[in-house]
């Protein structure tokens, strides 16, 4: 589990997260919702550690990030992670390098569903296929937590179905995954639970089939409470 | 280690294209340098002996001989070794800012990886020592090459004796004892050291950054010359060899201090 | 395999609900074999979560078994399949007689256009074969 546990970050005198808190499960997907510039990606950097937070804490099953969480968690930010210079097959074989957790047999199978050559320089790609690349450097590692932020936004409906196909597959199963995104539509039948944020704080966690059960309610129609109500 | 040396190899890498253009500039401008400098001279030899019906001996006494440093003061010799050295300094900083700037974040990736964050911080310091050092070993192979270039040209009775201690210059490069040579380099490695935490202190605090880092930075310099302004400023209280291990200890305070002040910044300041 | 989900039912009954019509249309035969709730996540686009409690509530409804580590398989029970048939048709009569309900029209009246609209379309149908 991950716990966000009232979070506080201040760039300048400006608060960007104001004591926020929310969980993820594993075995979940939990959904940041909210327009851009609410603190979304700054949200996913707090919890790797690449970005510091001004109070409260932020534990992965239990714990502070440490070294050894990089081999658990991974982060899928919305730019490539690896030099634009190499190849596809260069960028593994960094991957393979560092973490224990590399699948390199996940990451060839992935190459293949997403129809992608390893010898491709990854300055060459378009956006959409330079994002299966970036997604493919996440997913490939047998991590327990996936943060991808904004995993469909920029690229084109191909590209947008194909990774969409990934989320209702064995490489999410079982894995805790948190993702932003400003556009749910697209989305609604794949997650597990939403978090409405604005301005720095949570407006609203809830299970997305617990709320159509009991109150007939679509993620958009909570939406529309929360933000405009 | 095992991810040290891997991020090494791959922080050499990076730079290796680079790197080889640079010895190949080094290389053709100090070959080209050393038979321009030689045929110019032998040119004016031949002239003068020429004209005023000399001898070589009377030339030589008159004229004295053809130094080795002629060439190593020349701007073929020198001008490539600037040159290089000040594409070395700027890539102490771009060596940092590489993976910050661009499409790519490749710093999300270098801080995500399973290891130590100070990691980077030493692989891209080895990175720069050796770079330096492979500049200047290979400067001692091109000398005794250029040598062999200049013999081919000036009969060796025109020349003088030539040794690397005759030039300042490349004493300083080339220093005697291997005690010389390991405080030449240690002060290289602190300076850059020092830079590298100051890049950090920038990175992690933005523009306020830049202020602290430049206060880091007179500090440090400051600790680092404090026993030698303390020793001139009593008139040489000191014995040199007290002055000199006083130097060694704020030498380490300065090297330590700058890797731990990296350190805390790579683990809970830093911000991509 | 392709369901489009409307946003404001959980996902989990409408997948149930659309076992239930292919099950009354005759698509799945009693006994026959499912996909995995895997299979089925990636068939349908959703979340396997969503899958697996589809699966859960079918099972206790008895819509389908599982024995030991087989794959799961449609119902042999003649009485639930029978039901299945049952509930959706009375379903489908409900929706309508609310509808109809609201225009307020004698049901004798009512029921002559339905027969002439479906012996209707059942001929098109035909002739269109």
């Amino acid at each position: 589990m991950i716990e966000v546990k009232n979070v506080e970050k201040k760039y300048g005198k400006k608060r960007v997260l104001k004591g926020l808190s929310f969980t993820a499960e594993k075995g979940e997907i939990t959904c940041l919702i909210g327009i851009n510039g609410v603190g979304k990606t700054t949200i996913m950097k707090a919890i790797m550690a690449l970005t510091p937070i001004n109070s409260g804490e932020i534990l992965i099953d239990g714990e502070k990030i440490r070294k050894e969480s990089f081999e658990k968690i991974t982060f899928i930010p919305d730019t490539i992670t690896m030099l634009p210079q190499m190849k596809i097959c260069e960028a593994f074989a960094f991957m393979a390098d560092f973490y224990k957790n590399w699948d390199s047999k996940r990451a060839d199978e992935l190459l293949q569903f997403f129809k992608l050559d390893s010898t491709e320089r990854i300055a060459n790609l378009s956006k959409g296929n330079m994002a299966k690349v970036n997604m493919i450097l996440g997913l490939a590692l047998n991590v327990d937590y996936l943060l991808m932020d904004e995993p469909f936004s920029g690229i084109d409906i191909f590209s947008r179905e194909q990774i969409a196909e990934v989320f209702t597959s064995h490489l999410i199963e079982d894995r805790g995954v948190i993702i932003t995104t400003h556009e749910i539509s697209d989305i609604e039948h794949l997650i597990d639970r939403a978090v409405l944020i604005d301005n720095g704080e949570v407006l609203k966690e809830f299970s997305v089939e617990e709320v159509r059960e009991k109150e007939g309610k679509s993620v958009v129609d909570v939406m529309r409470e929360v933000y405009r109500g | 280690m095992k991810h040290y040396l891997k991020l090494l190899n791959f922080e050499v890498n990076r730079f290796f294209k680079l790197y080889l253009t640079l010895i190949g500039l080094i290389i053709v401008s100090q070959f080209i340098g050393a038979i321009v400098v030689s045929k110019g001279y032998m040119n004016g030899v031949d002239q003068v002996m020429y004209k005023n019906q000399l001898s070589m001996s009377q030339y030589t006494e008159e004229y004295g001989l053809f130094s080795f440093n002629q060439f190593v003061g020349s701007g073929w010799f020198l001008l490539p070794i600037f040159f290089s050295i000040a594409i070395l300094m700027i890539y102490v900083f771009f060596i940092w800012y590489r993976d910050w700037f661009g499409k790519n974040t490749f710093i999300y990736r270098l801080l995500m990886l399973p290891t130590e964050r100070i990691t980077i911080y030493f692989s891209k310091l080895t990175t720069i020592m050796l770079l330096v050092l492979g500049l200047v070993a290979l400067q001692i192979v091109l000398i005794s090459i250029e040598m062999q270039i200049v013999n081919s040209i000036i009969p060796t009775d025109l020349q003088s004796h030539f040794s690397f201690n005759d030039d300042y210059s490349l004493e300083r490069l080339y220093p005697n004892t291997l005690t010389e040579f390991i405080l030449i380099y240690g002060v290289g490695l602190i300076f850059v050291a020092v830079l590298f935490t100051a890049i950090l202190i920038e990175r992690s605090y933005g523009l306020q950054g830049i202020f602290i880092a430049i206060v880091y930075g007179m500090l440090s310099s400051g600790v680092f010359i404090a026993p030698l302004l303390v020793n001139r400023f009593l008139n040489g209280y000191f014995y040199s060899l007290e002055v000199f291990l006083l130097e060694l200890v704020m030498s380490v305070i300065v090297l330590v201090s700058a890797i731990w002040i990296a350190n805390h910044l790579l683990k809970y300041k830093i911000r991509v | 395999m392709t369901v489009k989900f409307n946003n404001r039912d959980p996902v989990y009954v409408q997948v149930i609900q659309h076992f239930k019509e292919q099950i009354a249309k005759g698509y799945f035969e009693p006994g026959q074999e499912i996909p995995s709730r895997r299979e089925l996540a990636n068939q349908l686009k959703i979340n396997p979560n969503t899958a697996q409690r589809a699966y859960k509530e079918m099972g206790e409804q008895g819509l389908i078994f599982t024995e030991g580590n087989m794959p799961s398989c449609i119902t042999k029970d003649e009485a639930v399949l029978k039901s299945v048939r049952e509930e959706l048709i009375i379903e489908a009569v409900d929706l309508f007689l609310g509808s109809i309900k609201s225009i307020d029209v004698p049901l004798s009246e009512v029921l002559e256009i339905v027969k002439k609209k479906h012996d209707a379309e059942s001929g098109e149908a035909e002739g269109s074969k």
